[in-house]
């Protein structure tokens, strides 16, 4: 048996989670998430993992390996560092066994990565320049709409009559948002309204990389289910065979990954004898 | 995060001498009037350097300047002078930076004033804009204007009677023009000479570029490539100093290669060698080094680029033929990279990434050139689909550094290496 930890350093949150792996069948046995508020980073990775430690019923000492991804690679007590494209594809797989990509929006950017049934990675593609910082738009509108983060999704699914905005531009979006709010719309329709372009985007990229079937939702986003609802709405529009699909933990699969890959790589030294010392 | 920074930057010999004739052009170029030499503008795609060297004249290349202004941090506050003047924020960098080191008084980048042009030689190689370029110039400088119309490649191949059409043109147009500006008579064996030159120095460039095949590759064909191509593709071509820099620059390689060593980066020679690249589209001048370390730091190598054809696809086997002096120079013009069709270019990239043995191909797209990025999207593709290699896609500018964002660049570079690195690798139950 071997116990790993993984930490995924992101832009507006550490996650980590610790997974114990006996052979062919990983279980997170327990895991973190501390939002980094312009805190020290330092502290904010030691008590993401500690306290994944502690909801696992473990100790540091139990852990044969510490896996980042990542920003995580400047993490001091680190084992080893992972891609976090291989990582959330491992990881949207052990919380989707049937997903056959992960598209993971976060406060940087919207990635669709394409795997198969093993995880493996077997393409990509990302939102252009322009429609980054996706996760980080969405914040900023609800802060100036009054609206916290977790509020988004819940109003956005009562909107009656969304408003187009702009899909281009979150400078441009913004100002459509402004004047919708002296227009009067309400806030679900300005919320949907910029979901669905948001949405339209997404499936675009779901599109161009080729995914058919199960898509798992991960990143900071995973949890918005308005974005999800839009983008199912647009799916169908388009015509496309999609499910895409969030999970409860789907904002740990990079973490969760890493560890995977860190109890496989554990596993991999000892069988070279070449662990570190 | 970053990996350290190693200390002791290495320069190759050869970029020292490039260095030193580029410094001597400048110097001509501020005594051309007192020395009473003639001064042509003239743009890299389709230059005709050899015959206006045979005119003794001293070209100057507006998208050069702009480029080195671009180095040198000046271009922000040109390309603002420009705008100021009314040219829209869409308009290719490079027009604006020019316009805006014009309106500033049009100190070269090193630092002496340029000289105005007595001619403006204008070689239409698939790029629009350099037309309007040079009719705002023309405005400007009241000089007189020679324009080589050179027919677009949309066959994929030229014919004879383009050849011929162009050659006409420099028979009818281009040579009269040089002889009434400088008041010499045209002399072909001089051409024929300096065309002799012209054709060593492309021989050295392109076992130089070819040497990428190598496993190390002993150069990286895009940032170091864009050095590699200064001489030949600018006011050198054809002199005795440019056939003697790629000799020099064709054995630095040979002992590079022979010591089993990789290209020379911005922190020295590179230790491994973990990605192998096409790159297509020009590099970003403002945040150049900057950009260059982004690859560098993850062991990417570029192995093959178009940009570095922009000025000649010589490695598809064109030679200047001193023996066919004015059809050497039409098949010249008619073969630059700007003036290919997509499927040709699309053909050009996925042979790259096959010969050279790559592990993906890139796109830096850029924000203010048509002729480049019109249609990217879809050669990414095409180019996918015909090699399986992966393809990745960034976006910034030539020379306006507002269009620079490393944080976004960095992000996708990054992901782009990591779908590389994955390929190959085991992955766990």
């Amino acid at each position: 048996m071997t116990l790993a930890a993984g930490i995924d350093v992101g832009s507006a949150a550490v996650k980590a989670a610790v997974v114990r792996d006996e052979g062919n069948d990983p279980v997170m046995l327990g895991y973190e998430t501390v939002r980094i508020r312009r805190r020290d980073l330092d502290e904010v990775v030691r008590a993401a993992y500690e306290g994944a430690l502690a909801r696992s019923g473990v100790s540091a000492d139990d852990i044969a390996y510490v896996a980042t991804t990542g920003e995580g690679e400047g993490v001091p007590f680190r084992t080893g560092h992972f891609y976090s494209m291989t990582t959330h594809a491992r990881g949207g797989l052990y919380l989707q066994p049937g997903a056959r990509a992960v598209l993971d929006v976060g406060a940087l950017h919207g990635r669709v990565v394409r795997m198969d049934e093993r995880g493996k990675v077997l393409g990509y593609r990302m939102t252009s320049q322009c429609a980054s910082g996706s996760g980080q738009f969405l914040e900023n509108i609800g802060r100036y709409l009054g609206v916290a983060l977790e509020e988004i999704g819940e109003l956005s699914q009562r909107a009656d009559d969304p408003e187009a905005c702009s899909s281009i531009c979150a400078v441009l979006a913004e100002t459509d948002v402004i004047n919708m709010v002296s227009r009067g719309i309400s806030t679900p329709n300005i919320l949907k309204g910029i979901h669905l372009s948001m949405a339209g985007r997404l499936v675009k990229l779901l599109k161009s990389a080729g995914c058919e079937g199960t898509v798992l939702v991960t990143g900071g986003l995973a949890k918005d289910e308005g974005l999800l609802a839009a983008m199912a709405e647009i799916a169908v529009e388009r015509g496309l065979a999609l499910s895409i699909e969030n999970h409860e933990h789907s904002i740990l699969a990079g973490a969760i990954g890493a560890a995977i890959w860190g109890a496989f790589r554990h596993k991999k030294l000892a069988q070279r004898r070449a662990l570190p010392v | 995060m970053n990996a350290p920074v190693k200390k002791n930057v290495v320069k190759e010999p050869s970029m020292l001498r490039q260095k030193e004739m580029i410094a001597q052009h400048f110097r001509d170029l501020a005594r051309a009037k007192e020395q009473g030499k003639k001064v042509v503008y003239t743009f890299v795609p389709g230059n005709l350097t050899e015959l206006m060297l045979s005119f003794d004249c001293l070209p100057l290349h507006p998208e050069i300047n702009a480029l080195q202004s671009g180095m040198r941090k000046l271009s922000g506050e040109y390309i603002a002078e420009a705008e100021r003047a009314g040219h829209s924020e869409d308009v290719c960098t490079y027009v604006k930076c020019d316009i805006g080191m014009m309106l500033k008084g049009n100190i070269g980048p090193t630092g002496e004033k340029l000289p105005e042009p007595d001619l403006l030689l204008l070689s239409y190689t698939g790029c629009f804009t350099f037309m309007k370029w040079f009719e705002l110039l023309r405005e400007r400088y009241k000089c007189p204007t020679a324009m080589l119309h050179v027919p677009y490649q949309g066959e994929g191949h030229f014919t004879e009677e383009q050849v011929q059409y162009v050659v006409d043109q420099l028979r009818s147009e281009i040579i009269p023009k040089f002889e009434k500006v400088t008041g010499q008579a045209f002399d072909i064996d001089r051409l024929r000479d300096l065309l002799g030159n012209s054709a060593r120095a492309e021989e050295d460039l392109v076992y130089v570029l070819e040497s990428a095949k190598k496993r190390p590759s002993p150069i990286d064909a895009y940032f170091g490539g864009v050095y590699y191509i200064g001489p030949l593709f600018t006011a050198f071509r054809g002199t005795p100093a440019a056939t003697e820099y790629y000799r020099m620059l064709r054995e630095e390689v040979d002992a590079r290669a022979a010591a089993g060593q990789g290209p020379i980066t911005p922190d020295g020679l590179l230790d491994e060698e973990r990605f192998r690249l096409v790159v297509e589209g020009p590099p970003n001048w403002t945040h150049f080094r900057e950009f260059w370390k982004m690859f560098a730091d993850e062991g990417a190598v570029v192995v093959a680029s178009t940009y570095t054809k922009v000025g000649g696809t010589y490695d598809r086997g064109f030679r200047h033929n001193p023996e066919r002096p004015l059809e050497s120079l039409a098949e010249y013009c008619l073969g630059c990279y700007t003036n290919l069709n997509m499927p040709t270019r699309v053909d050009m990239l996925t042979n790259y990434v096959k010969d050279y043995e790559a592990d993906g191909f890139l796109i830096n797209s850029i924000k203010s050139c048509n002729s480049f990025s019109a249609g990217q999207l879809v050669m990414m593709r095409q180019v996918e689909k015909r090699t399986g290699k992966p393809g990745g896609f960034i976006e910034t500018d030539l020379v306006d550094p507002r269009y620079f964002s490393a944080s976004n660049v960095k992000n996708r570079l990054e992901s782009f290496f990591q779908m590389l690195a994955q390929k190959g690798q085991e992955v766990p139950a």
